[in-house]
C-alpha cells in the first residue's frame, strides 16, 4: 500500500468534488498565509504525509527532489541580498549577513515547497471529471470546452503516431542531417494539421446536429453529494473557520526583522493550532481508515 | 404525421457543374425502414444532409424537403436538434466529450435539462445500448464499432423520431459492422423510429428494410421492396445488368442470373427473390430437385479434376519467397500477453496474398513487424533476402518495401492530388521532366486523372484510397503491403482496386494484403491464410481454403457448401447451377 500509494482510488478522492476543493482551498490559503514556524511545521508535516500515503515511494523521491535545492537557494539568497536583522553572522563585501534573513528564507522555502507538494496532492485527487465538474457549476461551456481538450489530446497523439507510422512505412525514417530531420518533422506536423482541422468540421457538425448552440445548456454529471460527504464539508467548514479567525488575530505571523519575536504560546493559540492539524489531517485519517476496511474484508474474503 | 416528404428536391454545389440531385420526389412515411444505396458520389450523402437543418449544404435548391409538414429549413432549432438524429460515417470524428457518460449527456446538456433528468435518459440508453460495461471508461479506450454505438446512442437518448444514418459502418470490421446494423434494425422495429441509411453492405440491410430507394447520377433509378429491387437492377439484358447490380448480396446475384439465363423455370414456385442464405438454399432444393438425375457424384468428379489441374499449375510455378517469417514472438511490453507466437509465413513472389482474421488476432501487427516499426522479441523476417533490421531499412525501402496504411489522410500533405503524388518523388534524384511524366503515368493508371486539381480532403473514400496507393507505389516498391485497403469502399471501386492490383501483379509486384473482407480476398487473391491467436492456422488458394472452412467463408459459398463446396464467387455458382441443369 505504501509502495504505491492510495492514488485516485483513497478514499477522500472518492469523496465528492466540492468536500476536495473545499478542503485543498483551506489547506492550501491557510499555509501560504502563514508564516509562523508552528504553522509551516504543521503544513510540511501533513503534506508529506499526504503526499506519501497517495503516492508512496514516488511521492519522497518527489518531494526531496523539489524541496531541498528551494530551500538552499531561498535561504543563501535571502541571507544575501537582504541586510535587514539584528544577529550579524558575518560579512560578506560589506555585506551584513544577518541571521534572522537565514531564518526568514528557510521559512519562505519551507512554505512554497508545502504549498508545491500541497498542489502535487491535490493534482492526485481532483481528476480531470471533477475539474471539469467544478467548472461546470461556473458556466456549462467551460466544463464542455474542459472535456474536449481531455478528448483531444490522445485523439491527436494517436493521430501523429499512425501519421509517423505512414511516414516510415513510405521508407521517411527519421534521421540524416538536420535539414531533412526537420523537413520530416514539419511535414508530420502539417499532416497532423490539416487532417485534424478536417475532422473537426466532422465533429462541429455532430455536435450542431445535437442541438449545440441552443439556449440554456446545462452540465451533466455523475457526482452525488452523499450523507458522508455532508459531514465531512460541515467538518471542514468549522474547523477551517476556527484556524482563519484565529490567523485573523495575526497568529500565523510572527516578527522576523529586526529581531525574531515568537508568540507567547496561550489558550487561543493552542485552540487555533489544533484545529488546524485536525484539518489537514482529516483525508488523512479518512484514507487510514478506508484502507483498514478494505484490509479486514480481504482478510474475511 | 411525423413522416418526411421530398417535394421535387433538385440541388446543385456552388462550384458543382451538375445538380447534384436532380428533381427527387418520394415520402417516408413514419416507422418505415428505407435504404439508400448508389455508386459513391451518386448524391446519397447531400440527399440525407438535406433532411436536417444545420448540416445541409450550402448551394441552389430547387424543392423543399417537409417534416410533419413543415419545411425542414424553417423548422425550430430545438426540435431539429432533438427529431431529428444524424449519425456520420467517421466514429472518431463525431465523439465530443472525454467520456462515455458524457457523451450520452452531450444532446440533453444542449437542450438544457436538469440533472435528474438526464441521468434518467441516460441510463435507459446505457440499459438499451447495453453499455453499462463500459459507461465510465475515457472514449479513446473504446474500439471502432462501441464509438460507432456511443455515437448512437448519444443521438438516441435525444428520442428522435427519424433517425438518418450515412454510411455509419464504412470505418467498422465486418462483425462491429453487423452488430451495429443489428441495433439499428432493433430500435426500428421496438421503438418505431423511422430509419433512412445509406450502406454499401447491402447484404444484411436488404433483409431488414422495408424498401430500397437506389440513386445514380442525383437521380433515382429504383424505388421499391428489396426483392423488387433486385429485379429491377438485374435489368432486361443478362450480360448488361445495372452497374449496382453488382453490390448487391450474393444470393440475389445468384438467383436473378440464373433466371435471367435459363429462364423462368428458375424461379421454382416462389414468388419474390430469395434475400437470406435460408431462403436461398431452399430454392436451390427445389430447383435442384428437377434437375437431370446425374448424381452427386458427377460433380464431385469434375470439381476434383478441376483442382487437380489447378494444383499442377501451382506446383509448375516455382516457388520463390519473397517475404519470410521465421518464428517470430512478439508483445507489446513485458506484462502484457504475446500478439505473435511463433509466426512462420513465406509469401512468394509475384503473388497476391490475403491475411484474414478477426479483430485483434496480430494482423496489423504481422504488417509492423515487416516493416520494422515494431521489433520481435524473437524471430526474423526477410524481405527479398534482405533482413528486416535498422541497418537495412535504407535498402529495404529503397523501391522495395512500401506499405499502405489504414487511413489514407495519414499521408496527404499537398494541396492538390497531382502535387501529392509529386511529393512522394521529392527525394529522387532524377529530372523533373521525368518526375511529371512519372506523376502523369500513376494518375493514368489509379483512373484519378480528372480530379488532378482537387484537394485530397475533397476526394471520396475510395478515390483518396487510390490517390495514397498511387504516392507509395510511385516509390516502385516490389512488396507492396496493405492494410484493410477494401475498407469503406463501395463494390465499384473494389473491382477498380483489384484491376489496378492485377495490372501491378503483371508488373511483378508481390502483393500482401491484411483485410476483413472474405469476398473479395476470395474472388481476387491467389493465396489466402486464416490469422489466429498469434499464428497462420491455415493457407491456401482460395478455392482450398473457403472450402475447408464453414462459417469463415463467402456467403455464395456457404449457400452452395452442401453440393458444390468449392464454389466461392457468385459467378461461380451461377456457372455450376446452370451446368447442373442443363446435364
Amino acid at each position: 500500500m505504501i509502495k504505491e500509494g492510495l492514488g485516485e482510488k483513497s478514499t477522500f478522492a472518492n469523496c465528492h468534488p466540492i468536500v476536495n476543493v473545499v478542503y485543498f482551498a483551506l489547506v492550501i490559503g491557510i499555509t501560504m498565509f502563514s508564516m509562523n514556524p508552528w504553522f509551516i511545521t504543521i503544513t510540511i508535516f501533513f503534506a508529506w504525509t499526504y503526499s506519501i500515503l497517495l503516492s508512496g515511494k514516488k511521492a519522497i523521491k518527489y518531494n526531496i527532489l523539489f524541496t531541498i535545492p528551494i530551500i538552499i537557494i531561498m535561504s543563501v539568497i535571502n541571507a544575501l541580498f537582504i541586510n535587514n536583522g539584528a544577529t550579524v553572522l558575518f560579512f560578506l563585501n560589506d555585506n551584513r549577513v544577518t541571521l534572522e534573513a537565514f531564518v526568514y528564507g528557510i521559512a519562505a522555502a519551507a512554505l512554497i515547497s508545502a504549498v508545491i507538494i500541497w498542489f502535487s496532492c491535490f493534482n492526485v485527487v481532483m481528476s480531470a471529471d471533477k475539474l471539469i465538474y467544478l467548472f461546470g457549476r461556473i458556466t456549462p461551456v467551460l466544463a464542455l470546452t474542459l472535456s474536449m481538450i481531455f478528448r483531444f489530446i490522445p485523439l491527436l497523439k494517436e493521430r501523429f503516431k499512425e501519421i509517423v507510422m505512414g511516414q516510415k512505412c513510405m521508407g521517411r525514417h527519421r534521421g540524416g542531417s538536420i535539414f531533412f530531420r526537420m523537413r520530416q518533422r514539419i511535414k508530420e506536423v502539417s499532416i497532423l494539421v490539416s487532417w485534424s482541422l478536417e475532422a473537426a468540421i466532422e465533429t462541429s457538425d455532430s455536435m450542431e446536429a445535437r442541438g449545440y448552440g441552443l439556449h440554456g445548456r446545462t452540465s451533466f454529471h455523475l457526482f452525488k453529494l452523499s450523507y458522508r460527504d455532508k459531514i465531512l464539508l460541515v467538518l471542514e467548514l468549522i474547523f477551517g473557520l476556527i484556524t482563519i479567525l484565529g490567523c485573523m488575530t495575526g497568529l500565523n505571523n510572527i516578527y522576523y526583522y529586526p529581531k525574531i519575536v515568537l508568540k507567547n504560546m496561550d489558550l487561543w493559540m493552542g485552540i487555533t493550532l489544533l484545529t488546524y492539524m485536525v484539518l489537514m489531517s482529516l483525508p488523512i485519517v479518512l484514507d487510514i481508515r478506508g484502507e483498514k476496511k478494505w484490509q479486514e474484508y480481504r482478510l474475511e474474503a | 404525421m411525423a413522416g418526411i416528404q421530398v417535394r421535387g428536391l433538385s440541388f446543385k454545389y456552388p462550384t458543382g457543374e451538375k445538380w447534384a440531385l436532380d428533381n427527387l420526389d418520394f415520402e417516408v412515411s413514419p416507422s418505415e425502414f428505407v435504404v439508400i444505396c448508389g455508386k459513391s458520389g451518386c448524391g446519397k450523402s447531400t440527399l440525407l444532409r438535406q433532411f436536417k437543418k444545420n448540416l445541409t449544404p450550402y448551394g441552389d435548391r430547387i424543392g423543399e424537403v417537409l417534416y410533419d409538414n413543415i419545411p425542414v429549413g424553417e423548422l425550430d432549432d430545438r426540435r431539429n436538434a432533438t427529431d431529428i438524429g444524424f449519425v456520420q460515417q467517421n466514429p472518431d470524428n463525431q465523439l465530443v466529450t472525454d467520456k462515455v457518460w458524457h457523451e450520452l449527456a452531450f444532446g440533453l446538456e444542449s437542450l438544457g435539462l436538469d440533472n435528474q433528468t438526464i441521468k434518467r435518459r441516460v441510463a435507459e440508453m446505457a440499459s438499451f445500448f447495453d453499455i453499462q460495461g463500459w459507461f465510465r471508461k475515457n472514449v479513446a479506450d473504446l474500439s471502432g464499432g462501441q464509438k460507432q454505438l456511443l455515437n448512437l446512442a448519444s443521438i438516441m437518448a435525444m428520442q428522435p423520431e427519424i433517425l438518418i444514418l450515412d454510411e455509419p459502418t464504412s470505418q467498422l470490421d465486418p462483425i462491429a459492422a453487423d452488430e451495429f446494423l443489428k441495433i439499428i434494425y432493433k430500435i426500428n422495429r421496438e421503438l418505431g423510429t423511422t430509419v433512412i441509411i445509406s450502406e454499401h453492405r447491402l447484404e444484411e440491410l436488404f433483409t431488414m428494410a422495408d424498401r430500397v430507394i437506389v440513386m445514380e447520377g442525383g437521380k433515382i433509378i429504383a424505388d421499391a421492396s428489396p426483392t423488387k429491387v433486385g429485379e429491377i437492377l438485374a435489368g432486361e439484358d443478362i450480360n448488361k445488368p445495372n452497374p449496382m447490380f453488382y453490390g448487391l448480396p450474393a444470393i440475389m446475384k445468384i438467383y436473378a442470373h440464373n433466371v435471367k439465363s435459363m429462364g423462368a423455370k428458375m424461379r421454382a414456385k416462389r414468388a419474390e427473390m430469395p434475400l437470406t442464405i435460408r431462403e436461398g438454399r431452399l430454392w436451390l432444393e427445389e430447383v435442384l430437385a428437377e434437375a437431370p438425375k446425374v448424381g452427386r457424384a458427377d460433380f464431385e468428379m469434375e470439381s476434383r479434376k478441376d483442382s487437380k489441374t489447378e494444383n499442377k499449375l501451382k506446383s509448375e510455378k516455382k516457388d520463390e519467397p519473397i517475404i519470410s517469417l521465421k518464428d517470430l514472438w512478439f508483445r507489446y511490453s513485458r506484462e502484457s500477453s504475446d500478439v505473435l507466437r511463433g509466426l512462420n509465413l513465406d509469401v512468394n513472389k509475384g503473388e497476391f496474398f490475403c491475411l484474414l482474421g478477426g479483430n485483434g488476432v496480430g494482423k496489423s501487427t504481422t504488417l509492423k513487424a515487416i516493416t520494422g516499426i515494431i521489433k520481435p522479441q524473437m524471430g526474423s523476417i526477410f524481405v527479398d533476402g534482405l533482413k528486416v533490421k535498422k541497418e537495412n531499412f535504407k535498402a529495404l525501402f529503397k523501391n522495395k518495401l512500401s506499405m499502405l496504411p489504414q487511413n489514407p489522410q495519414a499521408l496527404f500533405t499537398e494541396l492538390s492530388a497531382e502535387e501529392e503524388l509529386l511529393e512522394s518523388l521529392y527525394r529522387e534524384k532524377i529530372s523533373d521532366v521525368e518526375k511529371v511524366d512519372r506523376v502523369e503515368k500513376m494518375l493514368e493508371m489509379m483512373e484519378i486523372s480528372h480530379l488532378r486539381k482537387s484537394h485530397p480532403y475533397d476526394l471520396s473514400g475510395g478515390e483518396q484510397q487510390r490517390l495514397a496507393l498511387g504516392k507509395i507505389l510511385l516509390l516502385e516498391p516490389t512488396v507492396l503491403l496493405l492494410d484493410e485497403p477494401t475498407k469503406g469502399l463501395d463494390p465499384f471501386f473494389k473491382i477498380t482496386l483489384s484491376g489496378i492490383f492485377q495490372k501491378l501483379k503483371k508488373q511483378g509486384v508481390t502483393i500482401f494484403m491484411v483485410s476483413h473482407d472474405v469476398e473479395f480476398c476470395a474472388e481476387y487473391a491467389d493465396k489466402c491464410a486464416m490469422f489466429f491467436d498469434g499464428d497462420v492456422v491455415s493457407v491456401g488458394s482460395p478455392k482450398e481454403f473457403f472450402a475447408g472452412n464453414s462459417f469463415y467463408t463467402t456467403s455464395a459459398n456457404r449457400l452452395v457448401r452442401r453440393w458444390y463446396p468449392e464454389g466461392i464467387t457468385w459467378e461461380e455458382v451461377s456457372l455450376w447451377i446452370e451446368k447442373t441443369m442443363i446435364k
